[in-house]
Parts: C-alpha cells; structure tokens; sequence
C-alpha cells in the first residue's frame, strides 16, 4: 500500500507540503473549495441552529472542565464544593453560571434545531440517519439536563432526581431493576450522586461526541438538505468562506449573549424551571417544599403526571403517563418513515401541522406547570391556571398559523385544530384535561379518515375514468 | 444455518460454534457488570425506633418529624386531638418526600398536589396508593416509638 500523496510536488517545503504528502489533505481542500449550502425560498436561519448548538456545546465542554477543578462528589462536599466556587474561587460564579446558561440555550437552539428539520421536511431520504442520529442527541441533551442537575445536591435537585428516577418503575418488566441501577439504591441518595457524576462527565460526553461525529460526517457526505419546492440544483452559497463565516460571525454573538446572560443574570432568568440558585443543602428527612419544579424542557412531562388520575386502564396513573411521553418519543423519532408524502418528494402540510400542534401541546402543558393565573400560595386554583393558560395556549396557536401562513404552508390544520379543541374544552368548559385530549383525538381521527377515505375515492376516481 | 433438510457440512458447523461462542462471550462480559451495577441489598430495620432527642423536639415544635427507618422514611406527628400518628413519608405517586399540614389536617406532597389523609388514604391528585401506617405510641417516660415490621395496618 502507498502512502497517499495529495497534490503537492515531491520536492515541495513547507508544513503542507509535508503533511500533504503523509496524509493526502489536497482532496480535502477541494471538496471544502466546491462545498455548497443550498439556497431557498425560506430564511437562510435554519441552517445555522445545528452549529449554534454545536458551539454550546462546546462552551459546555469546556466550562464544565472548568468546574471539575473544584467539584467534588460526596455527602460532605458536593454542595460545599459547588458553594466554594461560586463564593470564593475567582471567576468561579462565572463559570458556573456560562454553564447552566449555555446548558440551557443549547436545549433552546437543540429543539429549535430540531422543529425547523421538521418544518423543512430536511428528514426525508436519504438524510433518516441524520434525523434519528439528531434524535439521540436530543435524547443524550435531556440526559445530561437531568444528571447534571443532581450534582449540586440541594433540596431542588433531590426532589427532582426523586421524581425523574421515580418514573423508571413504569418500564415493564425491568422497571425495579433498572430505579435501583440508576439509584445505586432503593431510594435516591448519595450513590445516585456518584452513578450520575460518571455518566454526566463521562459517558454522556463519550457518547454525544461519537454520534455529534456520525451526524456531521452524514451531513458533509450529503450536504445540507435542499428545500422541497427548490429540490433540483439552483442557487448555492460557498460553504467556505462565505457559510463558515457567517457562522463564525454567530458563533461570536452567542458568545456574548452568553457572556452578558452569565454576567448579569448569573442565577438565571427566575423563571421556575430555568434558575440556579445553589438554595438548601439536600436533606433526605425534609419534606418536598411548595412550588418545586423541574427544568422548563421537563415541565411538561411533570404536568401530564399531575394531570393523569390515580389509575388509568389498569395501570397506574403515572406509568400510563409515562407511556404516553414513550409513544411521543416513538412517533418523533419514526417521522422519516411516517411522512410518506416527504419520502415521495411530494408536500406534506400534514406534517408541518404535526409539528405545530406538538409545540402548543407542549406549550400549554408547560403554562400550566408554570401555575399561570393560579394566585398566590402554595395551593394554586387549578381551574383559574387551566383558564388563564388556555388563552395563552390559543395565542400560541394562532401564533403558529401566522407563521405558516407566513411560510406559505397553510394547507392543514387538523392536527392543530385537535391540539387548540382540547385547550378550549379543559381551559373554558371546565372538562377534565385528559376526557378533553380523549375527544380532540376522536375528532381528529374522525377527521383523517375522512381525508383518507376521500383521497382513495379521488384515486379510484381516476383510474376508473382513465381510458382503456 | 442451513435450510431444512440441506446437510450439516463443516462451514454451517463453525459458523454455528462462532455465533454460540460470540454469544457466551458477551453473556460472560455483561452478566459482572450488570450485577457490579445492581446495588446491593440494604438492610431493612423491623424492630421498633424511637425518635431521638432533636427528633422529639422537633415535633414538639412543628407538630410533626421525618424520621429515618432503614432505608425507609417515617412522617411522625401529632393530629389535633394530640394523638400521634406513623405513616410512610414517601408518596406512593413518584416518591417525593409528603409533609404534614396542621391547619388543614392532610398530608400533602408538593411535588405533584397529593393528599392524603391522615390515616394516609388517598384524598385527591395522584398518588394511586395509600402511604404505609405504622403505630406510633408515647412511653409513659415521654418518648415516642414507631412500631415497624407489622405491614399496613388496617385502618
């Protein structure tokens, strides 16, 4: 076997030369030389999401380096470790606080990221390894949100990791074995500290750098995904330098977003869900204290388990929760295969729609656990936050039907229309949020039968009149 | 493997011994580490506890301690006919930490809104069983013991 030679004169001097000769870089070059992102009707933004991401993930790498210098896992040392440099270690609240901030605009762009990729249909042939590679990562994104927020071992991350471990007992068959894996016990203590301090620095970033690898090597052997109506080559942008810089150029305002969020917000917004204030040291002897909330991009899986009663079809409330948040998972990660349409090439409006209706599903979940309107107290008034949300869920509907029809995608509402019935008949008629969720699918699978059943009459239609 | 009927021939034989050893390897790989995972069994307490002196005093002031059983967790307190109760602290929904509430004579979970009373039956959210009631009596001497081991008491 020969060694590769790139392009480059034998005689040549010089770094490149040198290692041109060794390791063949000239092709290398030129395939970034002829790079193209393609250019369409819709904004260029989309493109850049995944590369923001990638550059909070960076900053995660490298602040949470960082606080390896002073943490320390232990009963003893754990809080005390993480109080000590947010208090005393120079520039250590600083630190702290770019990591719990890049952790939480990474989700931000990570979904954003995600949501555009289904809008543009970018999942469709050949790119389905791409999407469910980005689903994994998504996925490996919740887990180091939800192993991180144990280290700090205050009363906030206890009762959260309680709960978010709680829930393995709905898996069937190994649920027991799996709650006492992940717990290092029967119940969360400083033995789930230490199992979750290995897979957030350790496996979780093992793992998310081997797939980010897959996922970029997929993309550049590909290229970006064209936009449906501008799929035959048209106009391009330069990858290099044109592209590169303009993410750069972004990459430098994150950088001060992030620099001036960290600086004059260092424990966060103060929005439940999304702050960071070191508060108690965990006490395993205190009880759960009112108003405890999990991360904003958890709020929703917290409220569906307050929404589901004591027992659902055999099984207990929370497992049957557990399972609906499965199937969602599921169908989201299947979509390249689900959207037939967007495998054919064709538009798939139904899809878009899909998306639309996820997000104000997702969003008026989220109001609710925000306890929107419930009044002052522990107790809030439950039908006055279902009320009070409900026209903030519609605002966020109709905010989603602007957008398309922005976008000119406005072709399909069903899935919306299902996802804004429910709001209306729990928020204003007073009907319990899953009889409500039960009606709206009803009517939205009435609705899609009649699409469907309609589209083959059309079919038959056709081929029937066709001449012999 | 080879079709129904075909005969065994020396190929299909080692690729059958490859695919079983590969198999066995894996089992023997997985099995030590699994198990290293399974943490180990903790010791379960039974016989009676009795609260200990800050433990005493905090239930002479808030009507109500959290005492450790084990690896169990125990909500002591005292209703308002001053008569002392047990029950499991640990909500039977997702496994938050309950908490007595005087003025309104429940037992509450913060985290997702349930309520018990204060024989631990459920009252309302969703906890789908009752919390564990354990006996609870006050010794001539003035110190107070929780009862263990004997199940759920019928209430």
């Amino acid at each position: 076997m020969s060694a590769p030679t790139g392009g480059t004169h034998p005689e040549a001097k010089g770094l490149y030369p040198w290692l041109d000769r060794r390791y063949g870089i000239t092709p290398l070059i030129e395939f970034l030389k002829h790079k193209e992102v393609p250019i369409g009707s819709h904004s260029m933004i989309w493109y850049y999401l995944g590369g923001i991401t990638l550059f909070f993930f960076t900053i995660q790498l490298v602040s949470g380096v960082l606080l390896l210098a002073y943490y320390q896992a232990g009963e003893s040392t754990s809080y005390e470790s993480i109080r000590f440099i947010t208090t005393k270690v120079p520039f250590g609240w600083l630190v702290r606080s770019m990591h719990c901030w890049s952790a939480h605009l990474m989700i931000l762009s990570l979904v954003t990221h995600m949501l555009s990729t289904m809008v543009l249909k970018a999942y469709r042939p050949p790119r389905e390894l791409t999407w469910i590679t980005g689903f994994l990562l998504f996925a490996f994104a919740l887990g180091f949100g939800f192993s991180g927020y144990l280290l700090p071992w205050n009363e906030l991350a206890f009762f959260a990791t309680a709960v978010g471990t709680d829930s393995m007992k709905a898996v069937p068959g190994i649920g027991e074995w799996l709650l006492q894996v992940m717990r290092g016990g029967t119940d969360v203590s400083i033995n789930t500290l230490y199992r979750f301090f290995a897979l957030h620095v350790v496996v979780l970033p093992l793992l998310t750098v081997g797939i980010v690898a897959f996922h970029l090597i997929f993309i550049q052997r590909q290229g970006m995904a064209a936009p449906m109506a501008h799929d035959k080559p048209g106009r391009g942008m330069k990858f290099f330098p044109d592209f590169a810089l303009r993410d750069l150029l972004l990459w430098l305002v994150c950088l001060i977003a992030l620099a001036s969020l960290a600086v004059f917000l260092p424990y966060g917004p103060g929005i439940p869900g999304m702050e960071w204030e070191l508060g108690k040291k965990a006490n395993p002897l205190a009880p759960a204290y009112p108003g405890i909330k999990p991360e904003w991009y958890f709020l929703w899986v917290y409220q569906l388990l307050k929404e589901f009663p004591a027992h659902l079809f055999g099984m207990e409330g929370s497992q049957a929760a557990i399972a609906l948040v499965s199937v969602l998972f599921a169908v989201w990660a299947l979509v390249p295969w689900l959207d037939r349409d967007a495998r054919s090439n064709r538009a798939s409006p139904a899809f878009t729609d899909l998306a639309m209706a996820a997000l104000v599903f997702l969003a008026y979940l989220t109001l609710k656990a925000w306890d929107i309107g419930g009044g002052e107290g522990p107790l809030p008034d439950v039908r006055a936050v279902a009320r009070a949300c409900a026209y903030w869920g519609l605002v966020v509907a109709a905010a989603t039907v602007v957008f398309r029809f922005a976008m000119g995608s406005a072709r399909f509402f069903d899935f919306t229309a299902a996802a804004a019935l429910q709001i209306v008949l729990h928020g204003f008629l007073g009907v319990s949020y899953l009889a409500a969720g039960a009606i709206a699918v009803l009517l939205l699978a009435v609705s899609l039968g009649v699409r469907m059943l309609r589209s083959r009459n059309a079919a038959r239609a056709t081929v029937g009149g066709a001449p012999r | 493997m080879p079709p129904v009927g075909e005969k065994i021939n020396r190929r299909s034989l080692l690729d059958v011994l490859l695919a079983i050893g590969v198999v066995g390897w894996l089992a023997s790989v997985l099995f030590p580490v699994l198990r290293y995972l399974k943490p180990l069994g903790v010791q379960t307490q039974n016989g009676p506890i009795k609260l200990k002196g800050e433990e005493l005093s905090k239930l002479e002031k808030d009507h109500s301690v959290i005492v450790r059983a084990g690896a169990a967790r125990i909500v002591v307190f005292e209703d308002s006919t001053q008569q002392l109760r047990a029950l499991s602290a640990k909500c039977t929904h997702e496994g938050c930490t309950v908490q007595y509430v005087p003025g309104e004579s429940v037992i509450w979970c913060a985290c997702h809104n349930g309520r018990f009373d204060l024989d631990g039956r459920v009252l309302a959210g969703p906890p789908p069983r009752t919390l564990e009631k354990y006996s609870c009596t006050r010794e001539s001497d003035g110190s107070v013991v929780v009862q263990l081991g004997r199940g759920p008491e019928a209430a």
